[in-house]
């Protein structure tokens, strides 16, 4: 049984195919990672799971259904935490505004998530007053917060400074080992060494390879995966 | 130096009724004909940014005709012109003060709905996007989050606007509004004097400009998003070239 679904999913920018025909799935509790050159169609395939993009053919569904409001978390390569809000603001948000909790319940669960990505002492820092890592990770707890089925992850550590992306990385692989459902664009192979339950490779639009890590790495079936790991490794 | 300074008139002058009147109309023309057209700017401004080609033309055509064409021809055009054309604006409740009102609101109102655009505009995508995969809806993530963002960056082009609105008022002493400029004149046309009238009166414009100086640079730090609010010297005004609308 699969929690999140795309089927034939097809999608165009100004003629420009960036998506042809992706079928994929992930299970309950899988982390998949996909890598592959830029342009590749990784980021838009995730959007379309994401529902912030409309596919022009085929369908997205979570659990054999269209997703709700932040049942399908997403975590940005730039954070786009709201400027205006606190962290404890920018986590308190989907619940106050979405879900309609009260303000005392938002608050306690907010900061609950604030604490389980290690970031309770920034509750009432803004966004430009904490690091690259302090921003993922209230990022991370915006997302969880809303109690979503699967999340998402679009190169979260590609703008973070070296020594900043353990932090968020620490917490991705915690969020893998208590079962989340994950798929997760990112260059951070060592990561999808240890956390992925599989990693595929796109370029053109296209799933090229899916494949365990360990065959992936060790022994990709496809010449164009072995000439992507040839350069980026 | 002045070549003859009659304190005693200036004083008396600064201290009359129709000066206090005057610059009390001026101000209360001035922050409604402000609050009208940040609210039709606001509008007009989501009209021009609308994926909708007929709203996008109706907001262009609104901005053409209100900024191509001199405020003063607009003021006669309400004053005079429309009582011809409908009658209810030819009744007494249409008085002066209204026609200036309206005249101000509807030509500010053009350009504040490009002062609010390149506001709305300077706000990160990446932030609607952040609120649309939460699953808020448009009406909350422009009123949560893109509004708030975008009102810091239109602050000080606003207040620009309030003192080319408020010097604009004077524009009304010809549809026979008893403004500040009104008090000033009669006054020169009755003792037959001008530095001490005007001088008064120029006063009155300093402390309105001043205060509402102070307002802004409060307001600013109002929509300053740090836990310590930020205590940066206010920006000098930039130099702009007179106004001439």
């Amino acid at each position: 049984m699969s929690v999140l679904r795309a089927h034939g999913v097809h999608k165009q920018y100004d003629g420009l195919e960036v998506l042809r025909d992706v079928t994929f799935q992930v299970d309950p509790g899988q982390v998949k990672v996909i890598v592959g050159p830029s342009g590749s169609g990784k980021s838009t395939l995730l959007r379309c799971l994401a529902l912030l993009e409309e596919p022009d053919a085929g369908t997205v569904s979570l659990e054999d259904r269209r997703p709700l409001p932040g049942e399908v978390g997403m975590v940005f390569q730039r954070f786009n935490l709201f400027q205006n809000m606190t962290a404890l603001g920018n986590v308190m948000c989907g619940l106050r505004e979405v879900r309609r909790l009260p303000k005392t319940e938002a608050r306690d669960q907010a900061m609950a998530f604030l604490t389980r990505v290690g970031v309770a002492d920034k509750a009432s820092q803004y966004p430009e007053e904490l690091s690259g890592g302090q921003q993922q990770r209230v990022a991370i707890a915006r997302a969880l917060v809303m109690r979503p089925k699967a999340m998402l992850f679009d190169e979260p550590t590609s703008a973070l400074d070296v020594e900043l992306v353990r932090e968020v990385l620490d917490v991705m692989e915690s969020l893998a080992h208590e079962g989340m459902t994950m798929v997760v664009v990112t260059h951070e192979l060592r990561f999808a060494h240890h956390v992925a339950s599989s990693v595929l490779m796109m370029d053109g639009g296209q799933i090229v390879e899916e494949a365990p890590p360990e065959e992936f790495f060790s022994a990709p079936k496809e010449e164009r995966t072995r000439r992507f790991l040839a350069l980026v490794e | 130096m002045l070549a003859s300074f009659d304190s005693h008139l200036f004083w008396s002058a600064l201290s009359s009724g129709p000066y206090w009147r005057g610059a009390l109309t001026a101000l209360e023309l001035t922050i409604v004909a402000l609050v009208t057209a940040i609210v039709v700017g606001f509008f007009v401004a989501l009209g021009s940014l609308s994926s909708r080609r007929g709203t996008r033309t109706v907001a262009w055509t609104y901005n053409w005709l209100f900024r191509a064409t001199p405020t003063l021809l607009q003021l006669y055009f309400v004053w005079y012109a429309l009582p011809t054309w409908w009658h209810v604006f030819a009744q007494s409740w249409f008085t002066p003060f209204i026609a200036a009102w309206v005249t101000l609101s509807l030509n500010e109102a053009a350009y504040m709905s490009e002062i609010i655009r390149a506001g709305l505009l300077s706000v990160d995508p990446g932030q609607e996007l952040a609120g649309r995969a939460l699953g808020l809806s448009r009406r909350q993530i422009l009123r949560k989050v893109v509004v708030p963002q975008a009102v810091r960056i239109i602050i000080p082009p606003v207040g620009n606007e309030f003192i080319t609105l408020l010097k604009l008022t004077s524009l009304a002493s010809i549809i026979s509004l008893h403004e500040l400029l009104t008090a000033a004149t009669e006054l020169t046309s009755s003792k037959f004097v001008y530095n001490e009238p005007l001088l008064a009166a120029l006063v009155y414009y300093l402390v309105i400009v001043s205060i509402l100086m102070v307002l802004q640079a409060r307001l600013e730090r109002r929509f300053t998003w740090t836990s310590r609010r930020r205590r940066v010297a206010a920006p000098a005004v930039p130099a702009i070239p007179h106004d001439v609308r």
